[in-house]
């Protein structure tokens, strides 16, 4: 693992001296009296200004819908346009407004403050606001060690004997607040929120969840889908839990039965006619599920082996392809549903992890270059999240007509992350075969664009509106799994 | 001080007050008086293991103010059984909360866990019919009926009729579209054909997981006719609907028929001669993978060579990149990619 830090290091190095940033304040400084509203050139391509070319003339409710959402995105994406004056300075030389960063930051602290008596429904969603924000205001270069305490404080109540956390106190043990409750006290990081955690407890908790069948149930007695096994994964292999299953399991039915086995199968089973993937066999395929599966199948090995082995693949990428609308720009869940901000992650953060499958390892000692690249448009999502889901006074949303939420803001200011970076699962030595559970922590980044020839693709955004990246895998800052993992393998014993 | 407190049905309680994380804790909830009076008996009750009528009372208090309260839901499904509850009863209470509640998810859960234990279906399906009504593609609901397809075999005439309704109303409903391919090949498909054993691991080495463990020998033709048939007419109502799309090309796949086998029907939304006539960008889609040659993904060999044209197949997709679906451009180029690379390396270019 040592050698690939490095290689995090190296490619964040070179990258970091991009393009002349000189040309870059001059585009700026000058860019925008260049492009006089309604002329020949405009800011905003007209694919994300005009209507689809083809609309059938029978209207049902899912037409209706469709079109009210287009009709609420188009003024905003074409905004640029019409700005006359002062205003075009909101604007940068894309047509896309700025990152309205203080009043975001504004937004999420205030989430993570007292909530007035209307969130009572999500009482049993705690660890989730406190992941969401923490997730934000990283992403907008806040430092999150100052709410060490906090996140302690407010996260030890939840924990159970079991092991899992719950989502509040004297609530049952539960995946989705486990996962959110890990991942929030590994980004706050530090010796006493790393040691909150019952290692062995939870390592037996999740071996109750396991099922014969390879999947998860999302608690003790509760449903089983997909996104009980990312949950369960994600917090196995960052926790350095074993990899067998504890005697107390009633899915052991081998000795040599492991919390992954027959997890491969289990989603597969997940995979639909539509080539998407759905909660659990039979249902509906779903962007959601399509990233806990993804996800959860890079947890387990190399993407190009593992996603290859288990999906279908180019049928999985014509399914994801058809997600991402225009003249909207954002992504939708499900075949004719609309677009979402949030999907801009579930449906848009599957992307990087099929390039690596695509694009297959990167060679471990060679220089890092994809060879096929990104198939999405990186463009029209962040058209969609700067120039959508931007709420007037701080915190991101859904769509334009939807309010703004700690939710929508973590994964939409994710996914625009996503869009300013590329990814790449990183090759190992030929002596040092990948270990289940360890393929998460194989990857690098680049805050460079590169197309497959190996050039690099023009931001659209300027580098006052980038956010910090990342991990695709485990969606919390980018190093923080490396340094977590080693933590507890530092640690002896459980 | 709380209607908990003052009621000596309860006097023998000590509440549990809530630990929210002391004063530094974040995104706390100002809850109000009730809640947090019920929620604090809910805890000294769970702590006790009590399980009684007045639990569930209790529950039903919590259920009211907050039902995404998802141990509640277990906790009074633990209750139900405990007690020997009429559990037809708890669903008519479960009913109105559901209806007043669309994205709860809880809820589905518990009516699952009864269901099962009634082993009794009735009035299931007429609920699942009064959610669509309000929501027609909420997942949970039909989650659910597939579901109680399965665990109840109910592989009868009403899912096809039921399906073909909801998509008289909204033929763009992909939920009912997943619905109609669930209930057609589900049954053939039973949920344990794929086994985490040898056999699979074996079968990976040359098809994705996901492709085995089919028993597509067993489907009729007829079936198959009939579902085609049925896609082809919903693409006539609205031909860049992609929901009829990808069921055709999904039937199709599943049956191992090849993709040419329809293709007078989809030239007739998207012909290569007539490239400003095009009137789905689903049906050019389509047409690349058929000059592309694609094969079925499963099933015997039986790929049509005949209709491959690889300049046909760029042409198309080159068509969808530069007009009829420029935001998926890259893809596009990349299937372009593939195919000319696969036609160079098999020298029928
Ligand atoms: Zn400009
Ligand atoms: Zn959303």
């Amino acid at each position: 693992m040592d050698r690939d830090e490095n290689k995090i290091e190296e490619l964040s190095d070179t990258s970091a001296e991009t393009i002349d940033a000189s040309d870059e304040e001059d585009e700026r400084l000058f860019g925008h009296q260049q492009h006089p509203t309604g002329a020949d050139s405009p800011l905003v391509p007209p694919l994300f200004t005009s209507l689809p070319p083809i609309q059938d003339s029978l209207e049902t409710e899912t037409s209706q819908l469709q079109n009210r959402t287009i009709q609420e995105c188009l003024p905003l994406l074409a905004a640029a346009e019409r700005a006359a004056g002062g205003a075009i300075f909101d604007f940068n030389p894309y047509g896309l407004p700025r990152l309205d960063r203080e009043r975001h930051v504004a937004f999420l602290q205030g989430s993570l403050g007292r909530l007035p008596s209307g969130f009572v429904a999500a009482d049993a969603s705690r660890p989730w606001m406190v992941y969401w924000a923490l997730t934000c205001l990283y992403l907008l270069g806040q430092d999150l060690a100052q709410y060490r305490e906090e996140v302690i404080a407010t996260l030890t109540p939840m924990q159970n004997p079991d092991g899992g956390f719950g989502g509040g106190h004297g609530h049952y043990s539960h995946v989705a607040p486990s996962y959110a409750a890990v991942l929030s006290l590994v980004m706050v990081g530090g010796d006493e929120a790393l040691n909150l955690i019952d290692r062995k407890a939870m390592w037996r908790w999740l071996g109750d969840l396991k099922q014969r069948d390879g999947g998860f149930q999302v608690c003790v007695g509760g449903e089983e889908d997909v996104r009980g096994a990312y949950c369960s994964m994600v917090i196995a292999s960052l926790l350095n839990l074993p990899l067998e299953l504890p005697s107390t399991s009633s899915a052991k039915q081998n000795d040599s039965d492991t919390l992954i086995t027959g997890l491969r199968e289990y989603l597969a089973r997940c995979q639909t006619f539509e080539g998407g993937i759905a909660d659990s066999p039979d249902n509906e395929a779903h962007g959601a599920f399509a990233f806990c599966a993804l996800a959860c199948l890079c947890l387990m090995d190399d993407p190009q082996k593992i996603i290859n082995e288990t999906l279908d693949v180019p049928r999985l990428i014509s399914w994801l392809s058809s997600r991402q609308h225009a003249p909207e720009g954002g992504f939708a869940g499900r075949t004719n549903k609309l677009v979402d901000g949030c999907y801009s992650h579930w449906a848009g953060g599957c992307w990087p992890l099929i390039q690596a499958a695509l694009d297959g390892p990167m060679p471990f000692d060679g220089p890092v270059a994809p060879t096929v690249g990104t198939i999405y448009s990186r463009e029209g999502l962040t058209r969609y999240i700067l120039c959508c889901c931007q709420g007037k006074r701080g915190g991101l949303r859904d769509k334009p007509s939807k309010h703004v939420d700690a939710y929508h803001s973590c994964y939409a200011l994710v996914a625009l992350s996503s869009t300013q970076h590329s990814y790449f699962y990183m090759g190992t030595a030929p002596d040092k075969p990948i270990t289940p559970l360890t393929a998460a922590f194989h990857w690098a980044s680049s805050p460079r664009v590169l197309d497959s020839n190996g050039e690099i693709q023009e931001p659209i955004c300027d580098e006052e509106d980038r956010v910090k990246l990342i991990h695709p895998i485990f969606v919390i800052p980018w190093g923080v799994p490396e340094t977590t993992r080693a933590w507890y393998e530092a640690k002896s014993g459980l | 001080m709380g209607s908990y407190a003052d009621d000596s049905k309860w006097a023998d309680i000590v509440p549990i007050p809530q630990d929210d994380g002391g004063p530094n804790a974040l995104a706390t909830i100002a809850y109000p008086d009730a809640y947090s009076e019920a929620t604090s008996y809910l805890r000294a009750i769970m702590a006790k293991n009590e399980f009684s009528d007045r639990v569930l009372e209790l529950t039903a208090d919590i259920i009211d103010m907050n039902p995404a309260h998802y141990t509640v839901w277990l906790y009074r499904a633990k209750t139900l059984l405990q007690l020997n509850k009429d559990l037809r009863e708890e669903l008519d209470w479960v009913n109105p909360i559901a209806l007043a509640h669309q994205k709860n998810y809880q809820i589905w859960h518990h009516r699952q866990l009864l269901t099962d234990k009634r082993n009794a279906y009735d009035g299931e399906r007429e609920f699942i019919g009064e959610m669509l009504d309000e929501d027609s593609k909420n997942y949970h609901v039909w989650s659910y009926r597939q579901w109680l397809v399965r665990r109840f075999d109910l592989w009868d005439d009403k899912e096809i009729p039921f399906v073909e309704e909801m998509l008289k109303r909204d033929i763009r409903n992909n939920s009912a579209w997943n619905h109609r391919w669930f209930t057609v090949f589900g049954r053939y498909r039973p949920l344990t054909d794929i086994k985490h054993t040898e056999q699979s691991k074996q079968a990976a080495s040359f098809a994705p997981l996901s492709q085995t463990g089919r028993t597509i020998e067993s489907y009729p033709d007829s079936l198959i006719d009939r579902e085609v048939a049925f896609a082809q007419e919903a693409i006539k109502l609205a031909p860049q609907n992609q929901s009829p799309w990808n069921y055709l090309s999904g039937v199709l796949r599943e049956a191992g028929r090849p993709l040419a086998t329809v293709k007078p029907f989809v030239e007739q939304f998207a012909n290569l001669d007539e490239p400003e006539k095009v009137r789905s960008s689903h049906a050019l889609d389509f047409l690349a993978s058929i000059y592309a040659g694609e094969q079925p993904t499963s099933g015997p060999s039986s790929a049509d060579e005949s209709q491959k044209d690889v300049k046909k197949a760029c042409q198309a997709l080159d068509l969808l990149a530069e007009k009829y679906d420029p935001i998926r451009r890259f893809y596009w180029g990349w299937r372009k990619d593939i195919i000319t690379k696969e036609a160079r390396a098999t020298g029928t270019a």
